[in-house]
């Protein structure tokens, strides 16, 4: 496997993945929404609530404001507390607001200075002269198959796009129906200027099959990886493996459990 | 179907922008939604926490 990257920042990443298949690729998405642990608030105590939302629709904005994950946290399913919660895999927030004011995911405040809402300007509710908020939340440190809420991004892939360009007089046409506007006459021989950037709509084909044909590659993909701000795309797809690599440990063990 | 992508703290500048009278597919151009689920979450959304707030909760 031969992985190229054709951009890539903290949120987004781009690469061109040779010699694969895409079931290997879908692992690697699977593991991406199920098993990547980061923090999000699973408990809240409401000490007042006056505002115009209920506690329980607070308590769930509350939960899907993605924090900040740092990666000394541990999954609360593999910490050494088994699950009752401890300072390695949980923490604690208040949020304390008297309005007139919008309370912003800004306004939850931790004890570890570290971890903070990604995002600070998202809503949470607005309040009026004379309501306010106090809660107290707890933050746990778990994965996608818990609650979508801890999903740390998003992987999609597609087949790498291959070209033929085959004799042909006009091919006007399809220059034009090209959604991604990709496709470009030089003199009256048909050229193609980005290829990664295709779709596969199979626009161009239809219009002109004499002239063109399109094909996606089973062995060659790009991968897009989007980050929702928890964790960077580097660090998103090297927990992924090693997730990964760990749960192919345990069945390693087991298999040589069997006597 | 979503994508998950979270958008909340877009909302704000979205709506001012827009009562601004800036075209709304600029914006959301502008704003980075490049899917349509995100973008159909800013288009159809009716604000109501200003009306509802004045009611007492039961
Ligand atoms: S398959 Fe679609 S995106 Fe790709 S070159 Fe043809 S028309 Fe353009
Ligand atoms: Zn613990």
């Amino acid at each position: 496997m031969e992985m190229k990257k054709l951009s890539m920042d903290d949120m987004k990443g781009s690469f061109l993945v040779k010699g694969t298949t895409a079931w290997y690729l879908n692992t690697l998405r699977r593991l991406i929404i199920n098993n990547v642990p980061t923090l999000a608030i699973e408990d809240v105590t409401f000490i007042e609530n006056s505002s115009a939302l209920y506690d329980e629709i607070i308590a769930h904005r509350l939960g899907l404001v993605p924090l900040v994950t740092d990666e000394t946290y541990v999954d609360q399913e593999k910490c050494k507390c088994k699950g009752a919660g401890c300072a390695h895999c949980t923490l604690q927030f208040t949020l304390n607001k008297i309005g007139p004011c919008t309370v912003y995911a800004e306004d939850l405040v931790s004890k570890d200075p570290k971890v903070k809402a990604v995002y600070p300007k998202m809503p949470i509710v607005k309040l009026l002269e004379g309501q306010s908020l106090k809660i107290e939340a707890v933050a746990v440190m778990s994965h996608g198959k818990d609650h979508i809420k801890h999903t740390p991004g998003l992987f999609y892939y597609q087949q790498y796009p291959t070209f033929k360009i085959k004799e042909h007089k006009n091919a006007k046409k399809c220059v034009d129906v090209c959604p991604k506007k990709i496709l470009e006459l030089k003199g009256n021989k048909l050229k193609v200027v980005d290829e990664t950037k295709c779709n596969l709509c199979m626009a161009c084909v239809d219009e002109c099959p004499e002239a063109i044909e399109v094909k996606g590659s089973e062995t060659d993909f790009i991968v897009n990886v989007e980050s929702w701000g928890q964790l960077t795309v580097k660090q998103i797809l090297t927990e992924a493996v090693r997730v990964f690599d760990d749960e192919l440990d345990d069945l390693a063990q087991e298999v040589n459990k069997i006597k | 179907m979503s994508c998950g992508k979270p958008i909340a703290h877009l909302w704000e500048e979205f709506n001012k922008r827009v009562n601004e009278g800036e075209e709304v597919k600029k914006v959301l151009d502008d704003l980075g939604l490049e899917r349509f689920c995100c973008r159909t979450v800013f288009i159809s959304h009716v604000d109501l926490i200003d009306e509802v707030a004045k009611f007492k909760k039961s």
